[in-house]
């Protein structure tokens, strides 16, 4: 079963004169354990692609599938649902919520999905654990940097049994070491079986992922295999 | 990378996440309260204010209106019985034998030197059967044999204290106690030991009975029988309803505007969540239980407040209303009752910025970009057909006797304003489309963000409506008042005394002036002046009544002197002979009076024989008094005619119909509101003859200024006339705290709305300054935001206070007196104060603009 599956997904801003095309008939499969990087110049589409496979917002037509189920069949209560379970979302900003602490912010989804409170504190904090933030689990995102603001909100997206990881610029407010540490984890989960896919403006952070797409005008313009990623400098004997 | 839950519990499949996901968003929703109650603080403000309010109205509800008890101590019925001696021990005799268990007290009148008032001396058991809850000991002893005591006031006229000697009519009683009527601390009286009164009045006679007792009951000859009332009278319950619903309403509209700006500064936070799965349900649950957070700290902190502020009132208070309060004898469940309604409406009010909230889309609200603003005509139809079957509500509750019809015509008013406000909203900007830049982007921003500002538009318009109504009332009250001898109105301004030559003040028609001396009469002026300057006053009127050249001496009430012309009307005795009733005191209307009433001479007709403020006087005659016979009962006279005269005694100077004209001269009933011309002056051969004096001061006289007087005149052999209560002071009072407070009320709900609307327009602000616009154009468009809202608010307010006031009196008598100058203050100061206050502390952004409730 694919994580996510767009098929000929167009999606239409405004109408009459004031309509934007934003996304044209744009298809794409992601499998489990696979990281697309999604690519393109602003106004492309990027963002308005993730927010559709996310739910957070419909498609003007074409089906949206995620771990098998089509969107478009879901009520709002059901989409919410999947996200809770399914679904995890990174941003550029973070988007902590300033009155949790980090456990808590980690925990939000499984509390929403009707998880008694103390199992899921262990859950995340296990999940902060394994991004190397337990010590921070008390603490408020205002007392966190950058780096560790947006673990804290990968180990949201990642907590429970999420099947599809979508980040939108999840390094654009980091220096290159925090975003390069962010891939890093992104790589991680998606190795673990989790679907990924990345907004990126950066070729250099697109390299870690397994496929990138471009996109132009709300088209997809081209679909590549990755350039060799900075773990191929590691692999002996490589050279370009 | 596993972080799976284990043992995931089978409720955990609930589409909505059942009680875990409720209880983490209200976790998060008063984690938000406790870092960003300081943003919520004049939303709390104006919500505590609103509960204080409505709690200090329950309290004065219950304990504020005189009790019966006053009159009637804890008996049911209150037979009072006069005549001889004989007659009322009969009489007494026959209530005890019909009603049972009887109480008597026994009272008699003293007169009180220099004033046409008396003091009550009653024979009374201090421990009575009925009467024990009408008598209070504030010092020494109750009297025995012998002895007398007496309230602080009499005490004070008398210049008595305990221990001295008081000469009561003919006696000396020795003061051996204070004591007062905690119903009535008005009531004037000296209590002597039962038995000691010597020869009574009248009785008071005090018992329980049945309805059928007193429906069989047959009252002996001039008793008066009465049942106490219900509720105490004067205070009808529908007042406190109205206050009440009204400051529910105040809280709901307020909480609305003010949960609006917080769901709007959530926003971002409100889509994040729903990016992890949040319901529109959980969404609608954080600010629902903000809004109980809310609520419920300004239910308790509004109540405590206002029972502390209660506890503290009630000495004052006491004065006001002139009976001892039992501070905390309230009606708790009331009070209770209130702080629930506040934290449901405060809850209710949270519902519908919250369903908002919950129906932006994720990345609408991810972004904090608002929904766009919908437009459409189906309000305005709403608005005005709520607004329609609120109005008759209120005309059909028959002034507050149908509670439901009061509570549901206000609330639909408010909906109907409140529907009705943004499209008030959108004329605005249309109006401004020609104004200079800031003034424009303010009204269009307003037109743009109408929905948003329309709950705090309708609060304003509430409170300027109450404002409006309370001046708008106070000016038809002062305008109805009704001249002397007619209900609800009182005899003199609180700010006027009357000194009469006459011993009987303005009570005994016709005034009877003594024969004084032309140097007696010159010092009198000179010590009457010397008075009225230690009251500060600038006025000291003498009033001249008439006489006729040669008057014969009448004796009336043990007192001599000349007649003065008075005004009658034709009445029909008991004998069914007609006669002249002495209705009004004529003065002259001297050039000195006329200029104190501001009128001219010339608008004055030429043939004109009175001016008077009193309207009934049709029909009446002016009597001279030069011949005419007079039958004289206690303080009235009647003129009887002869039988060969038709109606008119014979030689008797009388004009029978005399041209009156109305002109604006006082409205009080014992100062000079009926005058003679001068055409009238000459037609009957009148002479002028010096009558008193009306003093003016500048402020209200005191208790202990009302004493002096008395005191003044009884060493001067005149007699003083003061109100006789604060009413007029207290109607005035209200009205001016009612429009202060209404006005602070409004600036804080501008200040929380501009807050909003210039937080969602923060960009523009800065694209104003990047641009090159100076702070003053900053400061413009602030200040022209809260000026367009506190004027739209105020003359919203205004016309809903006309119209609801008119369906409430169903008649347009509440337009015969339009308050100009107050209006004028609400409708154009109250803006120019909004522009002048947004101006100056528009300076910078708030912090809170700028702070989001995500990192």
């Amino acid at each position: 079963m694919t994580a996510l599956e767009l098929r000929h997904v167009s999606k239409t801003y405004g109408e009459g004169a004031a309509e934007v095309h934003a996304l044209r008939d744009v298809s794409l499969t992601v499998e489990p354990g696979a990281l697309v990087a999604i690519m393109g110049p602003s106004g492309s589409g990027k963002s308005t692609m993730l927010t559709i496979a996310g739910s957070l917002e419909d498609a003007s037509s074409g089906d949206v599938i995620v771990a098998g189920q089509a969107l478009a069949a879901l009520s709002r209560n059901e989409r919410a649902r999947l996200r809770r379970r399914s679904i995890g979302f990174v941003f550029q900003n973070f988007n902590l919520l300033a009155g949790l602490t980090a456990a808590e912010n980690v925990a939000l989804p499984l509390e929403l999905d009707g998880i008694p409170a103390r199992l899921a504190r262990k859950a995340a904090i296990k999940a902060l654990d394994e991004l190397g933030l337990g010590d921070r689990a008390a603490r408020f995102p205002d007392e966190l940097s950058g780096g560790e603001r947006q673990r804290v909100a990968i180990a949201r997206a990642v907590v429970g049994e999420r099947r599809l990881l979508l980040a939108d610029e999840p390094s654009g407010a980091l220096d290159s070491v925090n975003a390069e540490g962010v891939m890093r984890l992104v790589r991680a989960t998606c190795q673990g079986g989790v679907a990924g896919v990345v907004v990126t403006h950066d070729a250099q952070l697109a390299s870690w992922a397994d496929r990138v797409v471009f996109l132009r005008d709300g088209r997809i313009s081209d679909q590549t295999a990755p350039l060799p990623g900075p773990e191929s400098l590691l692999t002996q004997g490589h050279s370009q | 990378m596993s972080t799976a839950v284990q043992d995931r519990p089978a409720s955990a499949g609930s589409p909505s996440g059942g009680a875990p996901a409720r209880r983490a968003v209200v976790r998060w929703a008063w984690r938000l309260f406790r870092r960003e109650w300081r943003q919520q603080l004049t939303v709390i403000g104006l919500l505590t204010l609103a509960v204080a309010a409505a709690v200090v109205a329950i309290a004065f509800a219950a304990d504020g209106p005189s009790s019966p008890s006053a009159q009637f101590g804890s008996a049911n019925d209150l037979l009072t019985i006069s005549g001889s001696a004989s007659q009322q021990a009969a009489d007494v005799a026959v209530a005890r034998a019909r009603f049972g268990r009887i109480e008597v007290i026994e009272h008699a009148t003293s007169p009180i030197p220099g004033s046409i008032n008396t003091v009550d001396v009653r024979a009374q058991q201090p421990a009575g059967l009925y009467s024990s809850p009408m008598l209070r000991l504030d010092a020494g002893h109750y009297p025995a044999a012998g002895q007398v005591a007496v309230t602080s006031s009499v005490a004070a006229i008398y210049r008595l204290r305990i221990g001295s000697v008081w000469h009561e009519g003919g006696r000396a009683l020795r003061v051996v106690g204070i004591v007062e009527n905690p119903g009535d601390l008005q009531d004037q009286f000296a209590l002597v030991a039962p038995g000691q009164l010597g020869r009574a009045d009248h009785l008071a006679v005090l018992f329980n009975a049945t309805d059928r007792q007193v429906r069989s009951a047959s009252l002996p000859a001039g008793a008066e029988l009465q049942t106490r009332q219900p509720y105490a009278v004067g205070f009808p319950p529908a007042a406190v309803l109205v206050f009440d619903t009204i400051a529910l309403l105040f809280i709901g509209l307020i909480a609305v505007a003010g949960f609006t700006v917080l769901a709007q500064r959530r926003l971002r936070a409100l889509g994040m969540l729903q990016a992890v799965g949040a319901t529109d349900r959980h969404v609608r649950l954080v600010l629902i239980a903000n809004g109980a957070v809310v609520g419920i700290i300004a239910a308790v902190t509004g109540a405590v407040a206002a029972l502390v502020g209660w506890a503290a009132f009630v000495p004052r208070l006491e004065t006001i209303v002139e009976h001892r309060i039992a501070t905390f004898s309230l009606p708790w469940w009331e009070v209770a009752a209130a702080v629930v309604m506040t934290v449901v409406t405060a809850v209710a009010a949270a519902w519908w910025p919250a369903r908002a909230a919950a129906h932006v889309p994720v990345v609408a609200a991810l972004s904090g970009r608002p929904a766009t603003p919908k437009q459409g005509r189906r309000p305005a139809a709403l608005g005005g057909a709520l607004l329609a079957i609120g109005l008759a509500g209120i005309a059909l509750s028959h002034r507050g006797k149908t509670p439901p019809l009061i509570i549901g015509g206000l609330v639909f008013t408010a909906a109907g304003v409140l529907l009705l406000g943004p499209i008030a909203i959108g004329g605005l900007a249309v109006v401004g489309r020609r104004a200079p830049l800031a003034i424009r982007l303010a009204l269009r921003d307003l037109a743009r963000y109408r929905a948003r500002s329309g709950a705090a538009l309708a609060a304003i318009s509430l409170v300027s409506g109450i404002v409006a109504a309370i001046a708008i009332s106070a000016a038809a009250a002062a305008q109805n008042e009704t001249p002397a001898g007619e209900a609800g109105w009182t005899n003199l301004p609180a700010n006027q005394l009357m000194v009469y030559l006459s011993p009987g003040g303005s009570f005994a028609l016709p005034g009877i002036l003594p024969q004084l001396s032309a140097s007696r009469l010159h010092r009198l002026e000179g010590v009457v002046a010397e008075f009225g300057h230690t009251l500060h006053s600038q006025d000291v009127i003498p009033l001249a009544a008439a006489e006729s050249a040669n008057p014969p001496v009448f004796q009336i009430n043990q007192v001599s002197g000349l007649p003065t012309t008075t005004l009658a009307g034709e009445v029909t005795g008991t004998d069914g002979r007609k006669g002249l009733m002495p209705v009004a005191q004529l003065y002259v209307a001297t050039p000195t009076l006329l200029r104190f009433y501001g009128i001219a001479p010339t608008a004055i007709g030429a043939g004109t024989d009175i001016i008077t403020s009193r309207s009934g006087l049709s029909g009446t005659k002016i009597l001279d008094f030069g011949v005419s016979k007079l039958k004289c009962k206690s303080t009235s006279c009647a003129a009887h005619s002869g039988s060969d005269s038709g109606g008119r005694a014979p030689n008797r100077r009388d004009l029978a119909t005399p041209v009156i004209q109305k002109l604006g001269l006082a409205k009080y009933a014992s100062a000079p509101n009926t005058l003679l011309t001068s055409h009238a002056m000459t037609a009957l051969a009148l002479h002028p003859v010096l009558a008193g004096w009306l003093i003016q001061t500048p402020k209200a006289l005191t208790a202990a200024q009302i004493t002096r007087a008395d005191h003044w005149a009884a060493a001067n052999g005149v007699t003083v006339e003061t109100t006789s209560h604060s009413a007029q002071v207290g109607l005035q009072s209200v009205s001016d705290w009612g429009i202060a407070i209404g006005a602070l009320a409004v600036l804080a709900v501008l200040a929380m709305t501009v807050g909003l609307i210039r937080s969602e327009t923060a960009g523009d602000l800065r694209v104003l300054s990047a641009t090159g616009a100076s702070g003053g154009t900053r400061r413009l468009l602030t200040g022209a935001t809260a000026a367009a809202l506190a004027l739209l608010g105020a003359v919203l307010g205004t016309a809903a206070a006309y119209v609801g006031i008119i369906a409430w009196n169903r008649g347009l008598h509440s337009l015969t007196a339009v308050p100009v100058a107050k209006l004028a203050m609400l409708i154009v100061g109250l803006p120019l104060l909004a522009l002048a206050a947004a101006w100056l502390l528009a300076g910078r952004e708030p912090p809170a603009i700028a702070q989001q409730p995500l990192e």
